[in-house]
């Protein structure tokens, strides 16, 4: 590495023979001992100790031993020339204060943010720890610019979005590609529900080491046709060389609705229903036919005296409850470091009949064969069992509960669900039906590494991802809709992903200002999804609830899928006087999913950097402590699309039990990539010998060739043929700021803030530019990817009660016709601002901690509207705004007047539409470091307690649930930006404690 | 000297570091592993495949009954839009989703999704049985050819006759498409064919398939069902003596006959005495969406969303009638129809009943009285229901006999325009009893035109 000083050894060392003891002793800055620092012989990786418990150690050195090598983590590594005549070496490290010294993964190697040319976002465990949610997902929010986190609703199993840098493709998958320790992960959803489940639920957030975010199309190129919404590369915990750590931690909170909505007690429920049926039908026919249905909702109670007064909010939501331990065991010398540790969760949902338990385990080892060669293996093992109720547009989904009249007694004298309700109580569901999922999940990988010098190494990786899901569904005989004495459903599906990458990489000094890391390889992943299923009716009793007691099996379903991907990349990094960088890296993909024609892909990104206050006018200045611009330009892939998207596919089916076959897809010998070029210009700055640091970065991301379900005329017989057709342009401004407040030695205070801004325009679109309408929202060439498109609601007429809408969006006349009502862009279901900060204040052990999150500019279309708010069209239990209906000529309000099965004002408008905008203190932690003096008594390392929360506060004007819930069926929640009886997210306090021994 | 040593060193490894490279990067990236991206599917067969055999083709043909047995096709939506939009006071709609509900008020949109899916669907039948109909040449016994011929046509004419009836008027009809499409990557625009070019095709199609389809066929299309249809269409278009020919042959000579009870006419989990053809369902295949739509929670329905009231019994003459009983209750006290209470009972498309109407309807408009009179015709649906038979009868006393005979079977709007009266103060040819060519339909098919009022 620096044969120069090598040299200028050797020459003085040659005459000497034989080993040789070294001692020493290693302090920080402040000459206190460092416990368990590595100490190393340099060029001999095998030979070395880490200290004791006073910061001493022993070495034996070769005969040759010219220098040692000493290193901690969170301090700068040093170098230290010894000689036989070095007697007791005193070495102290500098902390290392700069984010810029940190080491990043970045896919097939690691760099240090200095050097880096890329926008890549980097998380600490500490980030991501003690954070009361059961997702590692979700504890990314607000850290990162630029990555919104969506959960989609307050189930404990719902899915999530993680969208980096906005949406740019329509059709395709927009999900980030997660990498764990260098292997692509299975990240399907397959629920059976309708309602989408987070697939990496099986991964416990206590396992993570670091999360990088791979944003850019330089850092991400390198993961080539999947890497067009980003890569998430998680790395899990390791073991360091020193004496074992034993940490346990331990947390329990409860947990509730961040939010309720306020809807009609029974006293208003009966005077609004009862003036919208005699507006309807009527004084005398209205009356009787009002009070023929509080008839059948009272079932049998006092209606006329409010004998009963459901709040059914009561009965859907409960006390949420939440406990994590985890135990974890690492260490080792410097030859071996090893990782094991176990995970416990258990997570009772906020919402009646949701559970999780999850039990998870990890061991990670490395182990120094000698000089030349490295290996290991990295193996997780999880298991998780999850008690699920209905998706968000079943009757029987707790949150639908909210439709049901106050005058519905929720249970019977005997204290059995009431079947008489206006919809079927879902209480008849959650007792007498069960739907359990199993989530089993293997990820491991064996790896090695071979030097065949000190410069030049091959690295082999064979991974493997097993992801294995049950489901057992029994509904039983006193469930709604049962007219089959019993219905059960199980399925079975397995998920193996193996791949095997070999990569080789050379680093090495060209000259004495010249630094080339050449990184190249190859990688063949082979996927495969096996999963069958099995429906069963006529069950002798409830008592038998096993597929097998079933008189009859009604279905049974089975698919076999596969893809590959074969893969070539290279990058070559080349640092110029430490202060040009240059970059290229390429990959070549090959995937099974695309057409024999269009079968490979090239994914070439160049970035370059420079940095400027290395340069000698800037060199001391003492504002500017650093400064670096970097731009860069790539090429991305997206191959979401599903397994034969190119084939053209006939299915067999069954008509009266006879086999037939049917034209499923046409297909297409043409589809390829979607493509997107990004260019992305950055700059890093330091100020004030880097108390405060930040980063900038401009990007445009131009998608091509978007795959694209072409809609296809329904007078053709087929719904839709994938091609590649079709633009979106993104762009976006994501600006990062880290400040140290605060730095003396009782009191330390640190701010991070980052927000983001990212728009999307249409470019073009298949067939001559026509708009594709899905619902209530619009792509349209010109306008955002899924934009709001309805007709624009003009309130109550003040003469007559009649729902206005303007005919040609707001300003415009009005009409109570709603089909005279134009249609008109009136906002976007993706946010264009999204926003995170992020303090910690530490007095003397005593941490406080909080991250606030936010964004702007999206709407929330709420599909139940139509039924909660809708002047009193049918029975459903009204929103409490609904009482400002209009009722006397000249009343003057936005809710038209209640006309029972009126259908006044209830077609799709923008009565129905708000903005979501939101902040949230996301999460809030208050801990204390037990005093040393304390600890030490009862032998512990260090001890914290603390008290945490998860969504305590939330600023909006959304009269909703919760602006971040959505609609969990179909796409309704994240292309339509619908809500839709989506459950509020989980509020939760929680009391733990960290110890280390 | 060292120096000089460490330099050659150097060198030596510098240069088999290339070297190194070279060979191990050749041997990672020369083997070409290019076949391991071919991928065969597993629960699919390619175009090559399945249009190539006899075997293949006639299990394209199955494909082309289940599509058609789908809810948003003949499995029950199509049915339940005609008797909506016939219907006025006679059945209230009680579902929460309002889609079904705007053929009930005739006030439709273009946007309805269920109107999109039917369309769909339909079209999707007449697409699976062009591509029958154009590998024909793959068959090599000719009772086989026939066969499959003539059930291909028999569907591709049921479903034009359902498209055209629903969304086209006097002039304008549907698309219309005989070929298979080749190439869906090509431009798929297709006007509107004149409604009189959709009925003759209709007619080409079925006078083939009567040719062409034995008298049994198991559940299949055989000669008595293409007969049936084509007695439907001949009465719709006016044309009696066809209409009753076809209706008298098939009474005369199919063998069926009337199910000793009116509720022995429906509920089959197989074809029943007078069924001429059905759309086979049972708990495993096949989709009954008029028990959903129709029967309560406990008969596997949404619980009762159409429910019948008042007016219609007000049709009935005699309260012995057991048609004017076949109901039954629900929780909330709804009446609900006793035709669909099977939840996996076959959809009811031809009863022999039907064909009796036509006969005794044409016989009447013709003065004719083949087979058997109008009024003796009448009489054995009335008295099979416990009804007081009539001594003689009127047109509208055929008409109203078909209205309590074959209700919430799919005749409801058929009817009214065929005979040209009105329903809920719409004349029969209002351009709102028309449905609304779906919007999708018209974003995605530059050549097409929308409905009048849409």
């Amino acid at each position: 590495m620096r044969p120069t000083l090598l040299l200028f050894i050797c020459m003085f060392s040659a005459n000497v023979f034989g080993q040789w003891a070294l001692t020493g002793r290693v302090t920080d800055q402040n000459e206190i001992p460092l416990i368990g620092a590595s100490v190393q012989e340099k060029n001999n990786t095998t030979n070395g100790t880490v200290t004791d418990a006073d910061g001493r150690f022993e070495l034996i050195l070769s005969e040759s031993a010219q220098a040692v090598v000493i290193s901690f983590t969170g301090f700068a590594a040093k170098e230290v020339v010894i000689s036989r005549a070095t007697s007791d070496l005193s070495v102290s490290l500098e902390e290392d204060v700069s984010l810029l010294n940190e080491v990043l993964v970045i896919g097939y190697g690691n760099s240090s943010k200095r050097n880096l040319t890329d926008n890549v976002a980097l998380l600490h465990s500490e980030d991501l720890s003690n954070i009361a949610v059961s997702n590692f997902q979700s504890t990314m929010s607000g850290k990162a610019a630029g990555v919104r986190i969506n959960q989609t609703s307050g189930k404990v199993d719902a899915g999530i979005n993680v969208t980096i840098r906005g949406t740019s493709s329509i059709s395709a998958g927009r999900e980030p590609l997660y990498v764990l320790d260098g292997m692509p992960l299975i990240n399907v959803n397959e629920s059976s529900n309708g309602a989408p489940m987070n697939p990496l639920l099986t991964l416990s957030p206590s396992e993570i080491e670091s999360i990088n975010i791979l944003k850019d199309a330089s850092s991400a190129a390198i993961y080539g046709a999947r890497g067009a919404n980003g890569v998430v590369l998680i790395t899990t915990k390791k073991g360091q060389a020193g004496k074992p750590v034993v940490s346990l931690n331990m947390s329990t909170g409860i947990s509730s609705p961040t939010n309720v909505i306020e809807l009609l007690n029974t006293a208003e429920y009966k005077e609004l229903f009862t003036e919208a049926a005699i507006n309807t039908l009527g004084p005398e026919d209205g009356t009787a036919e009002i009070e023929g249905l509080f008839d059948y909702l009272a079932n049998g109670t006092d209606w006329r005296n409010n004998e009963v007064d459901t709040d059914w909010n009561d009965i859907i939501f409960r006390d949420g409850q939440q406990s994590d331990v985890d135990l974890a065991v690492s260490g080792g010398d410097l030859k071996t470091q090893y990782y094991f540790g176990g995970a416990w969760n258990t997570t009772k949902g906020i919402l009646v009949g949701n559970d999780l338990d999850r039990i998870s385990a990890r061991m990670n080892i490395k182990h120094q064969l000698s000089q030349k060669i490295a290996a290991g293996m990295n193996i997780g093992v999880s298991g998780a069992k999850i008690e699920r109720v209905d998706n968000d547009n079943s009757f029987t989904s707790p949150v639908e509960a909210i439709a049901q009249s106050p005058l519905s007694p929720v249970y019977n004298d005997d204290g059995t669900p009431n079947a008489n309700t206006l919809y079927p109580n879902f209480l008849l569901e959650d007792l007498y039906a069960n739907y359990t999922t199993k989530l089993r999940r293997i990820t491991g990988k064996v790896f090695a590494e071979y030097k065949f010098i000190e410069n030049f190494r091959f690295n082999t990786d064979f991974g493997y991802d097993n992801s294995h899901q049950t489901e057992d569904q029994y509904r039983g005989t006193l469930t709604p809709f049962m007219s089959t004495n019993g219905y059960a459903y199980n399925s079975n599906v397995t998920s193996e992903n193996y791949i095997w990458s070999n990569y080789f990489t050379y680093e090495n000094e060209l000259s004495r200002s010249a630094f080339l890391t050449v990184v190249a390889g190859q990688e063949f992943n082979n996927s495969n999804r096996v999963f069958a299923t099995v429906t069963g009716t006529q069950f002798p009793s409830d008592d038998f609830q096993s597929i097998s007691s079933a008189a009859e099996i009604t279905a049974g379903t089975g698919a076999n899928t596969t893809y590959n991907f074969l893969s070539y990349f290279a990058r070559a990094a080349l640092n110029l006087h430490d202060k040009y960088y240059l970059k290229a890296s390429i990959r070549r993909d090959g995937s099974s999913r695309f057409g024999s024609n269009e079968r490979y892909g090239f994914f070439p990104a160049f970035s370059v950097g420079w940095i400027v206050s290395e340069e000698s006018f800037l060199k001391n200045n003492r504002t500017l402590s650093f400064l670096k611009v970097r731009g860069s330009f790539g090429q991305l892939g997206n191959s979401e699309i599903g397994d034969y998207a190119s084939q053209t596919l006939y299915n067999g089916v069954s008509y009266n039990k006879i086999s037939g076959i049917r034209l499923e897809q046409p297909g297409n010998n043409n589809l390829t990539w979607e493509k997107s070029k990004q260019i992305d210009l950055g700059v890093e700055f330091g100020l004030f010998n880097d108390v405060i640091t930040g980063e900038v970065d401009f990007y445009t991301k131009n998608t091509d060739g978007l795959l694209f379900s072409v809609p296809l005329p329904g007078s053709s017989g087929q719904l839709s043929f994938n091609k590649n057709i079709g633009n979106v342009e993104s762009k976006g401004v994501e600006v990062v700021l880290n400040s140290k407040n605060i730095r003396s030695k009782n009191l330390q205070w640190t701010t991070s803030f980052n927000i983001a801004n990212n728009t999307n325009e249409i470019k073009s679109l298949p067939n001559g530019n026509a708009d594709i309408i899905t619902g209530e929202t619009i792509n349209r060439v010109g306008e955002s990817v899924a934009s709001f498109f309805l007709p624009e609601f003009a309130g109550a007429d003040p003469a007559t009660g009649d729902a206005l809408y303007y005919t040609n969006g707001a300003g415009s006349a009005t009409t109570n016709a709603y089909e005279d009502a134009n249609r008109v862009i009136v906002g976007n279901s993706q946010p264009t601002w999204i926003g995170g900060l992020t303090n910690e204040i530490n007095f003397k052990g005593l941490v406080l901690s909080f991250t606030f999150i936010g964004e702007w500019g999206a709407s929330i279309f709420n599909g139940g509207g139509v039924y909660q708010s809708s002047s009193a069209d049918y029975f459903d239990n009204q929103t409490i705004d609904q009482l400002d209906r209009w009722q006397n000529p000249g009343d003057i309000t936005n809710v038209p007047q209640a006309r029972l099965y009126g259908q006044n004002g209830t077609g799709p408008s923008t009565r129905y539409l708000q903005k979501g905008d939101f902040i949230r203190l996301r999460n809030v932690m208050l801990s204390y470091n037990l005093p040393k003096s304390l600890t030490e008594k009862v032998n512990v390392g260090n001890a914290r307690i603390f008290i945490s929360g998860v969504n305590l506060l939330t600023f909006t004007q959304y009269t909703g649930y919760d602006p971040e819930a959505r609609a969990d069926f179909d796409n309704y929640g994240f292309d339509n930006g619908w809500n839709f009886y989506s459950a509020p997210q989980a509020k939760t306090t929680s009391i733990g404690i960290n110890v280390n021994f | 000297m060292l120096i000089f040593n460490y330099n050659m060193l150097k060198k030596i490894i510098m240069k088999n570091q290339f070297l190194y490279i070279l060979t191990l990067l050749a041997l990672i990236f020369l083997p070409a592993c290019d076949d391991r991206l071919d991928v065969e599917p597993t629960l699919s067969i390619s175009e090559e495949t399945a249009l190539s055999s006899a075997a293949s083709v006639s299990k394209l043909l199955v494909g082309a009954y289940e599509i058609d047995g789908n809810a948003y096709s003949h499995g029950g939506y199509i049915q339940i839009y005609s008797d909506l939009l016939g219907a006025d006071q006679e059945v209230s709609w009680n579902g929460t989703f309002f889609e079904p509900r705007e053929a009930l008020t005739k006030e439709m949109n273009a946007i309805n999704f269920l109107f999109e899916d039917s369309w769909r669907y339909t079209y999707k039948v007449i697409s699976q049985s062009n591509l029958v109909l154009g590998h024909l040449d793959v068959f090599t016994e000719d009772a086989e050819k026939a066969r499959v011929e003539g059930e291909a046509r028999f569907l591709r004419a049921l479903n034009y006759f359902d498209l055209v009836r629903l969304f086209g008027n006097d002039v304008q009809g549907v698309p219309l498409r005989l070929d298979p499409i080749t190439d869906y990557g090509s431009d798929l625009s297709i006007s509107r064919s004149a409604t009189s070019d959709v009925y003759a095709a209709i007619l080409d199609d079925l006078s083939k398939a009567i040719s062409l389809l034995p008298e049994d066929n198991d559940v299949y299309a055989d000669r008595f069902a293409a007969l049936a249809l084509l007695s439907r269409v001949q009465l719709y278009l006016g044309h009696y003596t066809e209409a009753r020919d076809a209706a008298d042959e098939i009474i005369a000579t199919s063998g069926k006959s009337l199910s000793p009870t009116f509720a022995d006419a429906f509920n089959h989990d197989e074809d029943g005495d007078e069924d001429i053809y059905a759309m086979q369902v049972t708990s495993q295949s096949g989709e009954n969406q008029l028990i959903q739509m129709y029967a309560s929670e406990e008969n596997g329905g949404r619980g009762g969303d159409i429910s019948i009231n008042q007016p219609y019994l007000d049709l009935f003459d005699d309260s012995n009638d057991e048609r004017s009983q076949f109901f039954y209750e629900n929780a909330k006290g709804d009446r609900l129809s006793g035709k669909y209470t099977n939840q996996f009972g076959n959809v009811p498309m031809f009863r022999l009943a039907e064909m009796i109407l036509i006969r005794a309807e044409s016989n009447f408009r013709l003065g004719t009285t083949t087979g058997a009179s109008p009024v003796d015709d009448i009489n054995s649906l009335r008295q099979r229901s416990s009804a007081a038979p009539l001594v003689d009868v009127t047109l509208n006393d055929i008409l109203l006999e078909r209205q309590r005979e074959l209700a919430f079977e799919g005749f409801g709007i058929y009817d009214i325009k065929r005979t040209q009266s009105s329903v809920a103060g719409l004349s029969y040819d209002s351009p709102k009893l028309v449905m609304p060519i779906p919007q999708t339909e018209m974003d995605t098919n530059p050549l097409m035109e929308q409905n009048e009022g849409y």
